[in-house]
């Protein structure tokens, strides 16, 4: 899927004229590669007391004296691979890659001031493709009503900030449960997801941690080393991605779609050397029969993701069962099927992860698609209520939702809507299957064992729903 | 044993005078001499002379040798494997321009044009490799009356030339006895036919062959039916002509259908030799080295057309193999034949 | 001229080194001649088909012992077609491979000798398969352009090179197109199957049930999902496109005969009871216990034995298909079985006829006593118990590339019996192909 636009705005002389004209100018993002150093400059860390600093030491890379929490310690420790140029003063001139503002200890809307203007004093040296990432705490109708103003308004900062940025940069906010440590492995893993180019088209967005749950990996290149993980509908597209994404940060990857995708899933199950299972996702057996093949061929099962997905539009006015019936049994029934599958064997009880595949459809709805929006905004509830059943083993599910990716699917869309469609957000174009795929192996991986039930939107900040 | 380009007695016939020719001659030049022949022949006959009796001469040439290309040719043409034995029908191929030279002589009593093979039977008595010189003697004999005219045997023999191709009286390794009839010529009366239409063969004599076996076809001839086939051959326009290029056998009857209408026939005709060929090569390796191959000819193949095919054991007396050919869908017969291991 | 019959059988009783297992197969769904595949090489159809294999036992750069396949009709550029196909895919480009060739037997007859190879020792693991295109058959020239050719090539000068073309004549420039007529007979194996059909007496409407039924069990086993792991879509096809699930005896019973016209007895043969000309591939995984327990992978089923004999079909003392009448009792008397052991039998449905001939001597009394030199029948095989998944008729035949079909499918089956069963009773097979030049090679597979 060419972005043409985004090829004529970013070379030669129409490059110029996009200048001129003042053309939305979106530029091909930043994106993973082994190997690259997690941000391409020194970053910045705003914001006083005791959880700033320590997240200043922990991405430094130095172990903490002033780190009160063994853990932290014990995290810079088992995790090396942080040690950035780190700098906690905003100074005249440079040129951060990444600011990161620790607001955990905000009391009153009053304290936002200070570490909100030193980032804005950086936003015009920042960096291509910098990372604006606040750590804050979530409002909870506990709190007191200024300290709950102070935290909510730290969402309204970050989705601003977010729109403000260019060339790009993203912002992203993680919100820390309040009793978990900043140093919480998904606190970091978050953090860590958030600053690299993993998440090159997630913007915009508030990833809440839950629990101190999960693990740092040993290696952050490879967080799934060992584990084995199922990837439905992942002959083609973002399926595909997932399996490669998975299979290159170290999971042994069975692949599964319909039996008549089995050329591409072949190949794609040849490319990530992993197993191919063609299976229907609706076969009332379809988790057992995943968790046999897992577990026959490769030993375990770590990870489920729930990517096989079908769309049959139609205006609910002229909605008909043979539109609805198959969109809800393959989206929604089928997960809801192999998670109780997966949940009663037994044998998915090691740190297990479920991810699913909603859809900014399911949370903003989308004109035309009551049954795709259905099934999406049902995984969103799925994942919401499965997850608890899940943590007695350290194990957690969650969701991903994909704003405009571009697909086979969405090659389909006319070319203007689809011009304007890739538009619609911060980052002024559509999104890569394997920008979907990073954030589900971010989901999959040990570090996102604190994220319970939450689904992180993939949309590059769309302007549509939350 | 005499020494090469003398006369010497012909184990078959003492009485015959020996003419040594000095190599195998051209087939070509032989049909057009005795196509002329013929047409004196039929002009003498006109007036009421002419001979009636066969010439009591053989010819004979020495030290023949076949071709490596060419016996490969054959072979696989005929469905041979491509060894180094010649099959008993390229011996036959080798050898028939010396019989068909007796047949072209000037005092030979029946028009060598339009003579038609009734039968063939042919005894491998030791197998005769590629590299061996071989000397060939034919001679003509057996005139006998048919219904619809007089019948001659062409017999030709082949033994291995001496060390020095020097013509020797050694055994006999190959020996054919190929009968033709000339239709409308009566030179011999008495011993009508019994049956059959234009060109089948009947009233046979015995060919008097060491064996001492009898002709297959004397006395009444039981009604073909068709066996179970077991195979089936599809002969094109152009296997006539294929079979012309490895015999040298190029009468017009068998090349293409405007030269065989010209001489009466609808279309050309397959050889009748190589019908009986793909027979004998059918039957296989379990054949042996010495054997006896017997052919009678009845309706010609018409070209293109199919041959249904029956080639199987013969649980008779006989033992070895029969075979026939027939028109897979009027069921009429082409050829019925007999390979017999000594 | 045949021996019937052969010197006592005496019971093996040395035991085997040690077991061959068939560990997994695959395939791609068969095409009708002309179409999905229309422009698929056998190269091209046997890499997707080994890929296919290898993505679903995670084969990915793994060197296998010996890669074994064939293909009947095959172009001379193909000459390595099995190792050019293996280094097209994703197994390790050192694993070694052989072309083998033995007409529709092929498929069988790989997995019989990579089995061998297993249980000798030679080799840990292996992978049997054949595969055939009628769609891109080689067409030659004819001989006489051959020879021009290969003159012209030789010749040094000018003149020599004009001698040479000046031999072509426009005929020759037609091309020759493969014949699948016996070139002994020249009769077709149509042809062939029909003078034995008439001599059995099998009636027209015996061979169509034949046709249905397997047209009908190929339907249910991919309607179940059954072939959801033995086949890989390609090409867009997804089933054997040559499946006619809807088929019956009425429509069958429309068909014009097609072979055995010019016999005395009425003409039975079909388009409908006959195998129509087909393309594709398939493959069998091969390994020794060890290299399947190291690979997690778990054996469907062991290769026991395997025998192939020939007829003399030209002299037409047998029927050209119906070699495998004499391999199996030769089979099952080295073994100490009998057709009662077998749970399952699969017949290769070269023609509904072929099936029906091979059961029918097998049941005569007089046949086994003269010409199987056996005290009385063989046995009767009951038909729920012959190509229970339906066989060539309904999924098409591509010659090479039918036997690691039977062999994959069975073992599946006498995987999914001995779990049903639930106990330590041996499940066993027979299978037998039939093949042109008047072979026939059966087999017996028993659940691992």
């Amino acid at each position: 899927m060419t972005d043409t636009y985004l090829n004529l705005v970013n070379s030669g002389f129409t490059k110029k004229i996009a200048k001129q004209l003042g053309l939305p100018r979106p530029v091909p993002l930043r994106r993973h590669q082994p190997g690259r150093p997690l941000v391409d400059g020194p970053v910045l860390v705003l914001g006083t007391g005791q959880d700033a600093d320590t997240v200043a030491h922990v991405l430094a890379g130095t172990a903490s004296s002033a780190a009160t929490d063994a853990r932290a310690a014990d995290a810079t420790l088992l995790a090396p691979g942080w040690d950035l140029d780190v700098r906690r003063h905003a100074a005249q001139g440079e040129r951060y890659a990444a600011v990161v503002l620790v607001l955990t200890e905000l009391t009153h809307p009053d304290e936002l001031a200070a570490p909100v203007l030193a980032l804005g004093s950086t936003l015009k040296a920042l960096a291509p493709h910098a990372r604006v990432v606040t750590v804050s705490r979530p409002a909870t109708p506990d709190d007191g009503p200024a300290v709950a103003a102070a935290r909510q308004g730290v969402d309204g900062i970050l989705r601003s900030v977010a729109k403000e940025l260019r060339t790009g940069a993203t912002g992203n906010g993680v919100v820390v449960a309040d009793g978990v440590p900043v140093t919480a492995p998904s606190v970091l893993g978050a953090l860590r997801f958030f600053l690299s180019a993993r998440s090159a088209f997630v913007d915009g967005q508030l990833l809440a941690v839950d629990s101190d749950g999960g693990s740092l990996p040993l290696d952050w290149d490879r967080p799934l080393d060992g584990k084995v993980a199922v990837v439905t509908g992942a002959a083609r597209g973002i399926g595909a991605a997932i399996a490669e994404t998975l299979a290159r940060d170290g999971a042994t990857v069975v692949a599964v779609d319909i039996p008549a995708a089995g050329e591409q899933l072949a190949a794609v199950a040849n490319k990530v050397r992993g197993t191919a299972l063609q299976l229907d996702v609706t076969a009332e057996d379809a988790g057992t029969r995943i968790l046999e093949h897992a577990q026959a061929r490769h030993g375990r099962l770590d990870i489920v993701v729930h990517n096989a997905g079908i769309t049959r539009d139609k205006l609910l006015v002229n909605m008909t069962p043979d539109r609805w019936d198959p969109i809800i049994a393959v989206n929604i029934a089928a997960q809801l099927r192999i998670n109780e599958q997966l949940l009663t064997s037994g044998d998915f009880t090691a740190e297990p992860r479920i991810v699913a595949l909603a859809s900014t459809s399911g949370i903003a709805g989308n004109r035309g698609q009551t049954n795709y929006a259905a099934s999406k905004g049902g995984v969103v509830g799925m994942v919401r209520a499965t997850a608890p059943l899940l943590t007695a083993f350290g194990g957690t599910a969650n969701a991903v939702a994909p704003g405009f990716i571009e697909t086979d699917m969405t090659a389909k869309i006319p070319a203007v809507t689809r011009q304007v469609a890739r538009r619609l957000n911060s980052l002024q174009q559509g999104g890569q299957p394997v920008d979907v795929a990073e954030t589900v192996a971010f989901l999959a991986s040990p570090q996102a064992g604190g994220v319970v039930g939450r689904t992180l939107r993939v949309c590059g900040q769309n302007l549509v729903g939350q | 044993m005499t020494a090469a380009g003398g006369t010497s007695p012909g184990v078959a016939d003492l009485r015959r005078e020996e003419v040594v020719l000095p190599g195998v001659p051209s087939l070509g030049r032989l049909y057009a001499r005795g196509a002329a022949a013929s047409g004196r022949l039929v002009l003498a006959r006109r007036f009421g002379r002419g001979p009636v009796d066969l010439p009591e001469v053989a010819y004979v040439v020495a030290g023949v040798q076949a071709d490596a290309a060419h016996l490969t040719a054959y072979q696989h043409l005929l469905g041979e494997t491509a060894s180094d034995v010649l099959p008993a029908g390229f011996v036959h191929v080798l050898a028939f321009p010396v019989a068909t030279a007796v047949m072209a002589r000037p005092d030979f009593p029946l028009p060598l044009a339009g003579l038609v093979h009734l039968a063939n039977e042919i005894t491998q008595h030791v197998p005769l490799r590629l590299g061996q010189a071989v000397d060939v003697r034919a001679w003509a004999q057996g005139l006998a009356a048919h219904r619809t005219g007089t019948t001659v045997e062409l017999v030709t023999e082949v033994r291995l030339a001496g060390p020095a191709r020097e013509l020797r009286e050694g055994p006999v390794a190959w020996r054919g006895v190929s009968t033709y009839l000339a239709k409308g010529t009566h030179l011999v009366r008495g011993g009508a036919g019994d049956d059959g239409g234009a060109g089948v063969a009947d009233g046979v004599e015995g060919t008097g062959g060491a064996d001492g076996r009898s002709g297959s076809g004397s006395g009444a001839r039981p009604a073909f039916v068709a066996p179970v086939p077991t195979a089936r051959w599809e002969l094109d326009a152009g296997t006539g002509r294929r079979y012309a290029a490895v015999s040298g056998d190029r009468n017009p009857i068998h090349l293409s259908a405007v030269s065989a209408k010209a001489l009466g026939f609808p279309r050309a005709i397959a050889h009748g030799m190589d019908t009986a060929a793909r027979a004998l090569a059918t039957v296989g390796a379990e054949r042996g080295d010495a054997f006896t191959w017997s052919v009678e000819f009845a309706k010609p193949v018409l070209l293109p057309g199919s041959v249904a095919v029956r080639v199987a054991a013969d649980d008779g007396p006989g033992g070895g193999w029969t075979y026939a050919g027939w028109h897979p869908r009027s069921g009429k017969v082409h050829l019925t034949g007999s390979v017999r291991p000594l | 001229m045949a021996a019937t019959g052969s010197p006592a059988p005496t019971p093996r009783t040395d035991a085997s080194p040690r077991r061959a297992l068939v560990l997994g197969g695959n395939r791609i769904p068969f095409a009708r001649a002309g179409g999905k595949y229309v422009r698929a090489s056998n190269q091209d159809m046997l890499t997707a088909a080994l890929d296919g294999l290898v993505a679903r036992y995670g084969l990915q750069g793994e060197r296998v012992g010996e890669v074994a396949a064939g293909a009947v009709l095959k172009h001379s550029r193909d000459f390595n077609l099995t190792r050019e196909s293996v280094l097209g895919s994703a197994l390790s480009n050192e694993t070694p491979a052989f072309d083998l060739q033995q007409a529709c037997a092929t498929g069988l007859e790989t997995v019989v000798l990579l089995a061998n190879k297993i249980r000798l020792g030679q080799i840990e693991s292996g992978i049997a398969g054949g595969v055939d295109s009628t769609s891109d058959a080689p067409i030659a020239v004819s001989d006489r352009l051959r020879r021009v050719l290969l003159d012209l090539s030789r010749a040094k000068s000018p003149q020599q090179k004009l001698a040479a073309l000046a031999r072509l004549r426009p005929g020759d420039l037609a091309p020759s197109v493969p014949r699948t007529s016996e070139p002994r007979t020249g009769l077709s194996m149509g042809e062939h199957q029909a003078l034995t059909t008439a001599e059995w007496g099998i009636t027209r409407e015996a061979q169509d049930e034949i046709a249905l039924l397997s047209h009908q069990r190929l339907a249910a086993a991919w309607d179940a999902g059954f072939f959801d792991d033995l086949v890989t879509p390609y090409r867009g096809l997804t089933r054997d496109a040559n499946l006619r699930a809807d088929t019956s005896l009425e429509k069958l019973a429309t068909l014009k005969p097609t072979f055995g016209l010019t016999l005395d007895t009425p003409a039975t043969m079909t388009a409908g009871n006959s195998t129509p000309l087909t393309d594709g591939a398939s493959t069998v995984l091969l390994g020794s216990q060890e290299w399947a327990d190291a690979h997690d992978l778990t054996p469907l089923a062991s290769v026991v034995d395997a025998e192939t004999a020939a007829v003399d079909f030209v002299h037409g003392v047998d029927g050209l298909l119906t070699a495998g009448v004499f391999a199996a009792p030769r089979l099952l008397a080295r073994h100490g079985l009998t057709l009662d052991d077998m749970d399952y039998v699969e017949i290769h449905e070269a023609f509904a006829a072929t099936v029906a001939v091979t059961l029918g001597a097998w049941e005569s009394d007089e046949f086994c006593r003269t010409r199987l030199g056996l005290d009385g029948p063989l046995g009767k095989v009951d038909r729920s118990r012959v190509n229970v998944h339906g066989s060539s008729l309904a999924a098409g035949h591509p010659f090479a590339a039918t036997g690691g079909r039977i062999v994959a499918t069975v073992s599946k089956e006498l995987a999914r019996r001995k779990a049903a069963n639930g106990d330590d009773r041996p499940v066993r097979a027979l299978i037998s192909v039939c093949a042109a030049g008047g072979i026939g090679v059966t087999a017996i597979l028993e659940a691992a």
